[in-house]
This record gives C-alpha cells, structure tokens and sequence, in this order.
C-alpha cells in the first residue's frame, strides 16, 4: 500500500532546509528583483482570494509587479496544461494539488525543483521547518520538493446539534453511528435530508477514500485494484447506501457547492464536506450555533481522515524561478499565512494555529474550536492518498465515481460495479 | 487614354491591390490553417499521462472503433440533437407565427421573447441548475404545489438528456423564431389574397402555403443549429460534467475530458476531428435539402 500517512513521515529533508536556511538568511534582500514581473497562475477559491487580499503588500516589499491570471479549479488546470505542453513561459507560479496531480505532474516534469532556493534563498522570518513537514513531504517527489503548503484541509463531518438533540441521539463516534442516526432522523425529522456528502462523479474520491481508510481498505493491493476486496466493498455499499438512502434526490450530481448550499438552508442534519467550506456554511450565521464538526467517525481501522493541501509551484518553464521562488516564499511565509488565517484559511503551519491572535479568532466561536479540533486530528493522522496512487490519479477518480453512482442509482450490482471498476483501474496502474 | 492602356493601367491595379490584400490574406488562411492541420498532426501521436510523445499513426482512429464510450457519446450526441432540433424547429415556427400575428405586441414584450439566447450559456446553465435542483429549486416545488410527483431532472440518468435538451431549447427557440420570422416578413402577400379569395380556412393556408415556402428558412435555421447542437457542450458541463454516471456524456464532453483532464491531446484531436467530420456530414446533408426546397 502506497499510501501516504502523512504522520508517520519523517522530518529529516525539511530540518536539513532549516539548517542551511539560517546560514543564508543573513544576505537574503527581498529588493532583488526589483521591476520584474511574476505571474501567478491562481485557483479563484477562498485560498487564493484570501492570499491575494495581500497583493499589494508584497509588491511594496519586493518592488516585483504580481500578474495574476486567475480560474475556476478545472479551468484553471486546461490553462496549465496548455501552457505546459507549449514548454511556454507564461506562468512562473501555479497553484497545485499534490494529492491529485502531483506524481502525474511530477513526472510530465512541470514542477521547478524548489529544493535548493528553499535552502539558499530565504528571508531570515521564513522559517520552513514551521510548515507542515507532512505536506512538505507529500510534495516531496524523488527526492525534489515541488510545492510549499498553503493551507491544510480534508472533509470533516458536520452535524446539527438541535436536531440530534431533539432525535435523542449522540454525536456519532463510528461509521455505524452515523447510519443508525440516519435511519431515526429520517423517522425523527421527515423535513431534513439525513446525511449529504459527495456524488458527483470526478469529486466522489475525495470523500470516499476517507470512508474507505477507515474501514481499512485500500486501493491498490500486490499492484493490482482491490476495490472488490472485502473492506473495499464495505466502503462501497456504505457510502452508496448513505447517500441512495438518506441523501437528497440527485445526490449523483452535488459536489461542495449543493453540499453547502443545502446544509446551510437548514435541510441535511448530517453533511460530509471540505473543512474549507466553514466559511460558505456559515454564511449568514444561521447554522453557527446549531452546528457541530468531527473528524469523519471511526471505522473499523479507526480514523484515518484525508488531508490534503493546495500548493504553490514554480513551473520549470519559468525564465525566472528565482524570481517566481520569492513570491512562493512570501505567500506562504509566517506573516502571510497568519493573516489568511484570520480569513479561516486553515494555517500548514502549528506555529500559527497556536498563535495568540489566532487562538482568539478561534476562541470566539464554540464551532471555530470544533473546526480547529478537527484539523488537529486531519494534521496528526492524515492521509494524502484521494483515488489511487498513480500518474493516471485524475482519472483514476472517474472510476471511483462511476463504481458509486452505479451503487446510488442501482444500475449495478455491487460485484459488477467493483470488478467493472477494478478492471479499468488495473488498465490506469499498468500504465507507465 | 488609349483602351490598351486602360487595361494595363486596370491590370496594375489589380496586382497592386492583390499584392497589398496578400499578407491579410495569408495571415488569415493561416490562423484558419494551422489549428485544423496541427490538430491533425495530433491525432497521429499518442501521448502518456506524463506527456511524453510519440507517433501513433492510425491507432487513436482504430481506438475510436472498440472504445465503447465513443459510441456511447455518439449515441448521446445523436439523442440530444434529433431531440433539441426538432423541439426549437416546431416551436420556434410557433413563436415566430405569434410573433408576425401579433401585430399590437409592444416591443418589450418581443425584445422578452427572443432574450433568452442572448443569454451566456453558461449563466442559463447555472440559472437552470438551480431551477432544476431536485431538494431546492423551484421546478420540484411547482410541480407538488399541483399535487404533481416531483422530478430528478438532471440527477435522472433517464431523464436527463431530455432536461438538457429543454434547457438548450428554451435559450434558442427563439433565435429560430427571428430566423423564421424573416422569413415569414418575405413571404409574397399575393399568394396569401389568392388563398383568402379562394376560402381557404387557417390552418390550410399554413399547411399548403406557409409551411412549404417557409422551408428553405426553416432548413437554413436547421443547418444553424445543428452545427451547434452537434457541439453541444457549455450546458452540459455546467449542469451534469456528462452524468450521472456517463448518461449525458456527449462526444464534445468526452473528448474535452480525454485531452484536458487525462491529458491525452492525441486521442482527443482524434475523436474532435471524428466529431468535425460528422458536423460537415450533417452541414452537407441539410444543403442539400436546402436545394431541394427552395422555391
């Protein structure tokens, strides 16, 4: 099994960046570029628009003009992978997810190698060894640091705490909790959907995988798929089970924007989603004090939550990745992340989820503390493995999806779905 | 001037003028040229999921014949363009006959006629997700407000292309309807006098009249939408990305995904060129009842 358990890896790369990184601060001069222009290639999500606030500070600091071309997430990679196929220097920096196509854009060779700058060319305040090593090394590919972290985050459950109370239930603790808390909801509440969580096809993956890791299950096994094994296909029918039973009409189709939206009106009791989403559930304030959040509950093997982490990437192409390095270290450097936490972007750095000023924006709020709380757990035993473990991971994701809407909306039986499925799969893996 | 000079004066100014049009020209041809011919180019090379490159010759074609989500999202392409055609033929005819009646409609009430398809796809694709949302859009309301069962609409995989195809039709029927009804404003009224002094009811004169000399028009509108409709894909992308599952997954969605989600450019360039060939065939086939029906 490949995965990643981001706690167990260890910290010896990012200490050795640490060391180095002393030694050079001291000649470090954020003026060096001064008139160049650095284009960033952005995601237009809460992470990007939160850093981007900061826009003009960083131009101040350095005297660099920052161009931002910013996109939806999936129009965001067609622009990419144009201008990566092109060899064009267009971008200097992008917005990556190394979960998702890290290993595939790795390999393509898009990723400048961020090792060296981030030994020899840092501001004295940078401070890397305070950045998440977990997600340092999930950007870690061969032995090149491709990314740094901008912000932790994984699905997290969310429930209403006034409809539990009036259904005389308790905060679910396992997976069999929370379908049994289904089922008197369902009984209890007739108005409200019980549980909602992902359908959408290419997005089923991300919360998937954290039901099926915590069962116990795995993706790949002997280099083969193994979603037809045993606790592959528990996760299967759990997941499809939940959502055909208990979820809205049209499940197959919600990903985080119907999840959101229907959480936040008030109409699911139970809804699995990106602990990026606190901010849009939370919208109006109508579910801030009715709402309760949790690490995804236990399975069989315990809770093993999805982590994972949007980064910042200088394109090899770059014709200045000295240049492009500088803005990647300023946005995701102690000062910078601090104030995007201020925004609810969840910090990749412990030292600033313990900062005071931090501590007291979480402090305000009872479900701020929950959604900390749960990051805590997402921070110490995540896994970074959504879909497979592959270069084909985004279209791994398809086959996930296909195998749980088959579930859903019953047009295979559940053998047929996972051998369907895991004989796509075993055609992605054996690809080089 | 002698006449000889004249056309050699007339002559220089021809290649003068040809000579100066030339770059524009060229240039023109060669921004048309280049993408059709380097998508060609494409379409003989494979690639990895890591981009490496490599000549395949014929096998992104010989893939196109055992790949069952080719003939899959053919069939689809198929469903969703006889489905929506013939919806935005017959009522965009009624709309423009509505239209060319009503005389007295005042002119905001037509300019909110035709609006819809001046609409981005894109915004009547998340105006319409949000309408057709089974738990909280409206059209699941109004349907039990009648006492009536409500719909999965887009989360149906039986009933989604027919919800896609409402949706497209609802954004251009009435551009049909202003197509049609140019042609029904050119109509010679001396047939329609001869109609009424022979006492030929309504519907008659539409049936052997109207209808016949509108056909040409009709039949242009046609060809106009098709080559739309064989390219359908903002509204689908927008509502469905091509499900659930693969139920509204068109060959436009399919190959989109093929080349920029899973990054083979090649056998992408290949099923577009597939798809390119079936809108000239289609482009084609309509001209030439364009000729048969032209009066």
């Amino acid at each position: 099994m490949k995965t990643r358990m981001l706690a167990t890896h260890v910290a010896l790369p990012v200490l050795v960046i640490a060391v180095s990184a002393q030694a050079q601060a001291a000649d470090f001069d954020w003026m060096k570029f001064k008139g160049k222009t650095v284009t960033f290639l952005a995601n237009n999500n809460p992470v990007s628009q939160a850093l981007l606030t900061y826009k003009a500070d960083f131009e101040k600091l350095t005297g660099m003009t920052l161009k931002v071309d910013a996109y939806q997430e999936q129009q965001m990679r067609q622009r990419l992978v144009t201008v990566m196929n092109a060899n064009s220097d267009e971008v200097d920096v992008f917005m990556t997810l190394p979960s998702r196509e890290g290993e595939q854009f790795a390999a393509a060779g898009w990723y400048g190698d961020l090792t060296a700058m981030a030994k020899n060319e840092v501001a004295k305040d940078y401070d890397p060894s305070g950045l998440s090593q977990a997600l340092l090394k999930a950007a870690t590919f061969g032995g090149k640091l491709t990314s740094m972290p901008m912000n932790i985050e994984g699905p997290i459950f969310y429930y209403r705490t006034d409809i539990f109370k009036k259904c005389g239930l308790e905060a679910p603790k396992t997976i069999k909790d929370v379908e049994v808390a289904a089922e008197k909801i369902k009984t209890c509440d007739s108005a409200v959907t019980p549980f909602v969580s992902r359908g959408l096809k290419p997005a089923v993956a991300y919360t998937f995988s954290n039901m099926l890791h915590n069962f116990g299950g795995a993706y790949i096994a002997n280099g083969k798929s193994n979603l037809c094994s045993a606790k592959g296909k528990e996760a299967l029918d759990t997941y499809s089970r939940l959502l055909r039973d208990f979820g809205p009409p049209g499940v197959v189709n919600y990903s985080f924007q119907q999840i959101s939206a229907l959480y936040r009106s008030g109409r699911a009791a139970m809804a699995f989603e990106s602990s990026n989403e606190l901010r849009t559930v939370m919208d109006g304030g109508a579910r801030l004090k009715d709402t309760g959040l949790l690490p995804f509950p236990a399975g069989e093997a315990g809770q093993v939550p999805t982590t994972i982490g949007w980064g910042m990437a200088v394109s090899s192409h770059s014709k200045q990745p000295e240049a492009a390095w500088y803005f990647v270290q300023w946005a995701t450097s102690p000062e910078v992340q601090k104030k995007m936490a201020l925004q609810g972007i969840a910090p990749p750095r412990p030292s600033v989820a313990k900062d005071a000023e931090y501590r007291k924006w979480i402090d305000e709020e009872p479900v701020r503390k929950e959604w900390q709380a749960a990051l805590d757990v997402l921070a110490t035993k995540g896994s970074s493995e959504v879909g497979y473990p592959i270069v084909a991971n985004p279209e791994s994701r398809e086959f996930i999806g296909q195998a749980v809407q088959d579930l859903i909306l019953k047009q295979k039986p559940i053998d047929q779905a996972c051998a369907d499925a895991d004989k796509a799969l075993d055609a992605l893996i054996a690809q080089k | 001037m002698s006449d000889a000079a004249a056309t050699l004066t007339q002559d220089r100014q021809k290649l003068e003028m040809a000579a100066l049009s030339a770059p524009a020209v060229l240039f023109t041809v060669a921004m048309i040229a280049f993408p059709v011919v380097y998508t060609i180019w494409l379409g003989f090379q494979t690639f990895t999921s890591t981009g490496k490159q490599s000549f395949a010759g014929l096998a992104n074609y010989s893939k196109l014949i055992s790949d069952v989500e080719f003939w899959h999202g053919l069939w689809i392409t198929i469903a969703l363009f006889v489905l929506s055609l013939v919806l935005q033929l017959v009522f965009g005819v009624w709309l423009a006959l509505v239209l060319f009646h009503a005389k007295r409609l005042p002119g905001i009430v037509r300019s909110l006629f035709i609006s819809p398809f001046m609409m981005p796809p894109v915004v009547a694709g998340m105006m319409w997700l949000v309408i057709l949302d089974p738990s909280l859009g409206a059209a699941n309301y109004i349907l039990q407000s009648c006492g009536l069962p409500p719909s999965d609409w887009l989360a149906s995989p039986t009933w989604v292309i027919p919800t896609v195809a409402l949706i497209d039709s609802w954004q251009w029927t009435p551009y049909v309807a202003l197509i049609v009804l140019g042609g029904l404003q050119s109509l010679p009224p001396s047939v329609y006098e001869a109609a009424q002094i022979d006492g030929a009811s309504a519907f008659k004169t539409f049936q052997r009249i109207t209808l016949p000399l509108l056909l040409p028009t009709i039949v242009t509108a046609a060809i106009l939408r098709s080559v739309d409709l064989l390219r359908f894909f903002d509204i689908i992308y927008i509502t469905t990305q091509g499900g659930p599952g693969n139920a509204s997954n068109t060959l436009n969605i399919y190959g989109f995904r093929v080349g920029f989600e899973f990054f083979n450019i090649g056998y992408a360039s290949a099923l577009m060129l597939t798809l390119t060939a079936i809108v000239f065939g289609a482009v084609l086939a309509f001209n030439r009842l364009r000729g048969a029906v032209a009066w």
